[in-house]
């Protein structure tokens, strides 16, 4: 470099204040050491919210946008949760079946399975609501009830299974089902539907299995019962073989 | 709490850019810049909540910790800091802001190089008074020397740097 007068030298000398640091660094910073000591302070669930206020404002770039997102995350947690608790005929009751599909479509239930589930769900509610004494929802939870029953006895048709758990699943929720006070669905054609479904089902798949003369003693049984229309004691007879 | 984060909040804004600057003179690599200037700044925020008011200039104090952490910096790296003019580029990282480059000329680069060729005080001298505007009895007071020493360390500062430059 050529000779230079010290009046040079240090006009280039500030021209060094043009060094600065990343913006966004020195703002990550700034909140990192901040944020950091609301954490230390014991504020639990603030120190949360603000470490998720970090992490999404470093989404969003702005803080108050990062802040109405977070408003919005903590109330639909909030909803769902709640969600939970509802029977038929509350407002947040259809937010608690998509949650229950949802569960069960990542669960990789069959569809079967995933109707047996809402089947013993929609049962417990019926129970929850008779508890209760809500007497308002009472139809609205056995309409809920029909509808599942309705829903499995189409898939029992559709996809017959042999699988003797799933089958005693079925069993139990229509006996839980019978037990819950107050309520009287022997009547209800689509419950007997699903018991003529169940009892055939079984029926064919005891025909095709070699069984010892006393439990083909009770196949018979079990055959006249479901001629007669007595699925429920029909059904009974066929577990007894499947023990 | 929300008062203390709120004083050093303004505290971090002043001083942010000139500790950044000072450091990264000294050290020439973005991210180790980043990194002293992280630890300067975390070491502040906990001496100012023990004690806010203890601490009566921010600036100097802030100025040095940084000082420290360039030691330290250099000591952990096993490359104590040779104060001679000869001591060449070793002293520097390897890295260097991109972005930088492409704001300062080439002029402006060299002396930005030859500066970390300086003797650790005589750096800090110049930095502070034409850099950061810092008036010679500030200096005196932030390094413990008279001000008459501080003149004589300036002067002697901008004539190395200048036979840096013209050697360069």
């Amino acid at each position: 470099m050529e000779k230079i007068s010290q009046k040079q030298l240090i006009e280039q000398i500030k021209q060094l204040k043009e060094i600065k640091p990343r913006r966004e660094w020195a703002v990550l910073l700034k909140s990192q050491i901040l944020s950091e000591e609301k954490q230390v302070a014991g504020v639990t669930a603030k120190s949360v919210g603000i470490g998720i206020m970090d992490a999404i404002s470093l989404v969003f770039a702005q803080r108050k946008l990062a802040y109405a997102f977070t408003v919005v995350l903590f109330l639909i947690v909030g909803v769902f949760g709640f969600a939970r608790y509802t029977v038929p005929g509350d407002l947040l009751f259809p937010i608690k079946k998509i949650t229950e599909q949802s569960q069960a479509a990542l669960t990789g239930q069959s569809g079967v399975q995933q109707d047996i589930v809402a089947l013993s769900n929609r049962i417990n509610d019926l129970a929850q609501v008779a508890k209760d004494g809500r007497t308002n929802s009472i139809p609205l939870a056995i309409s809920e009830i029909n509808a599942n029953v309705s829903q499995l006895t189409k898939n029992l048709k559709d996809n017959p299974v042999s699988d003797q758990n799933t089958m005693k699943e079925i069993s139990n929720s229509l006996k839980t089902l019978a037990d819950v006070t107050g309520t009287d669905l022997s009547e209800n054609q689509d419950i007997i539907d699903l018991y003529q479904t169940v009892v055939q089902s079984q029926i064919a798949d005891l025909h095709k299995t070699t069984l010892s003369e006393d439990k083909i003693a009770i196949l018979d049984e079990a055959k006249e019962l479901y001629f007669l229309g007595r699925y429920f004691e029909a059904l009974e007879k066929i577990l007894l073989i499947n023990q | 709490m929300d008062c203390l984060n709120e004083q050093f909040s303004q505290i971090y804004d002043q001083y942010i850019d000139k500790i950044y600057r000072f450091v990264y003179l000294k050290v020439d690599s973005q991210e180790t810049a980043e990194d002293i200037t992280s630890k300067v700044f975390i070491r502040g925020w906990e001496a100012f909540k023990k004690d806010p008011s203890g601490i009566k200039n921010q600036g100097a104090f802030l100025y040095q910790v940084a000082r420290n952490a360039v030691v330290d910096h250099y000591r952990d790296k096993g490359r104590a800091k040779t104060v001679s003019v000869d001591a060449s580029g070793e002293i520097a990282d390897p890295g260097t802001n991109a972005q930088d480059m492409a704001i300062l000329s080439a002029d402006v680069e060299v002396v930005k190089k030859s500066i970390q060729h300086l003797k650790k005080e005589h750096q800090d001298i110049i930095i502070w008074h034409y850099l950061e505007d810092m008036p010679i009895g500030q200096i005196a007071q932030l390094i413990g020397k008279p001000e008459g020493t501080i003149r004589v360390m300036l002067h002697r500062g901008l004539k190395d740097l200048k036979s840096i430059i013209q050697e360069s």
